[in-house]
């Protein structure tokens, strides 16, 4: 990668200006009240942008048809057990074992 | 009637405990998110970065999501402007945190404020906005330790990657990004608590299967749109609460 460093240098900035930028005392305007419902949209919006293609096209990498692809099921059973648990670290640490599982039987 | 040295004795326990409640608390988040390190370490070797640049990612990029995208993204050779428009796009929820934070953190001083942002993360944004929640005060010393923790953790499971992916061919198609997907799905499914959430996570969730085949470079940022906006102009928000 020959323009590593400026990717790095950049993608610092982009990623410390997002956690910065309203915790600064020389932004002294509030945000008004449509912008922060818009705003309250991002968390879940980019999460699920960002699960649900390796749950669906995770099988793509390989030579996995849909229907076989441990992705798939593992991730289907995640979000059961993630309506049923509270507890974070146990949702993924079954919903990992669920896939390890998957991998060797399908 | 306490002396000064009580007061400062006390002080500190109260201190010791409030960071020793942070650490406690973040661990589990901290722990789910190793085989992800361990990916974004492997991953960077793979495609050519050297051992520093990609401890150096995690050292001060400190964003998973954002550094695995980029990572493919170099990996593929796509656009370098995709990369920066990725990295905004997953960063742009922490906008929302630090306005959250906002209001309790103004009247700190600068160096507080700075390395507040620095650790601030989805992990540490949830088990702050607990602690708020549980003692009605908001905690630097508590969101700084959380943060710090998690810090700690994820670039060693980065340099446990580096060190691993030199060794263990393929252990980037062991199927460790489902991690990622794990992770996400136990941090957003609990916080679908309205229409208007559901329908903007469906409807990033499903758009963003579509471009990922016709724009696969743009396909986070438009689905991402797609979905705020969707829940932003939810025909049904009369009927929630929020």
């Amino acid at each position: 990668m020959d323009n590593f460093w400026l990717v790095l240098a950049v993608m610092t900035c982009i990623t410390f200006s997002c956690r910065y930028l309203f915790l600064s005392r020389t932004i002294s305007f509030e945000l008004n009240p449509r912008i922060k419902r818009v705003l309250s949209f991002t968390a879940p919006a980019v999460l699920t942008a960002m699960w649900m293609p390796i749950v669906f096209l995770g099988h793509t990498a390989s030579d996995v048809a849909f229907f076989n692809s441990p992705f798939l099921y593992a991730g289907l059973f995640t979000v059961l057990l993630s309506l049923k648990m509270k507890n974070t670290l146990a949702v993924v640490f079954l919903g990992m074992s669920a896939f390890v599982i998957f991998r060797i039987i399908l | 009637m306490l002396n000064e040295t009580d007061v400062v004795a006390s002080s500190r326990t109260n201190d010791v405990s409030v960071m020793s409640g942070a650490v406690i608390d973040i661990m589990p988040l901290a722990l789910a998110t190793v085989p992800w390190g361990i990916l974004c370490g492997s991953l960077a070797i793979k495609i050519g970065l050297t051992a520093i640049q990609a401890q150096l990612m995690s050292l001060l990029v400190f964003a998973g999501a954002a550094q695995l995208a980029s990572i493919t993204i170099m990996g593929a050779t796509g656009a370098i402007s995709s990369i920066f428009s990725s990295t905004f796009v997953i960063s742009s929820r922490h906008l929302l945190y630090s306005a959250v934070f906002r209001e309790h953190v103004r009247q700190l001083s600068f160096l507080s404020r700075i390395c507040i942002a620095f650790f601030l993360t989805d992990e540490m944004f949830a088990v702050t906005c607990a602690y708020i929640e549980k003692h009605r005060v908001f905690s630097a010393l508590y969101a700084l330790s959380a943060g710090i923790t998690f810090y700690v953790v994820w670039n060693l499971s980065t340099f446990a990657g580096i060190v691993a992916g030199q060794y263990i061919p393929n252990l980037e198609s062991m199927g460790l990004e489902f991690a990622i997907a794990a992770t996400f799905i136990a941090i957003v499914i609990p916080t679908i608590k309205d229409v208007s959430i559901l329908i903007s996570a469906v409807v990033s969730g499903f758009s963003v299967l579509l471009f990922s085949i016709y724009i696969p470079d743009y396909a986070l940022i438009v689905a991402t749109f797609c979905g705020m906006l969707a829940g932003y102009l939810n025909p049904m928000k009369e009927y929630d609460n929020g």
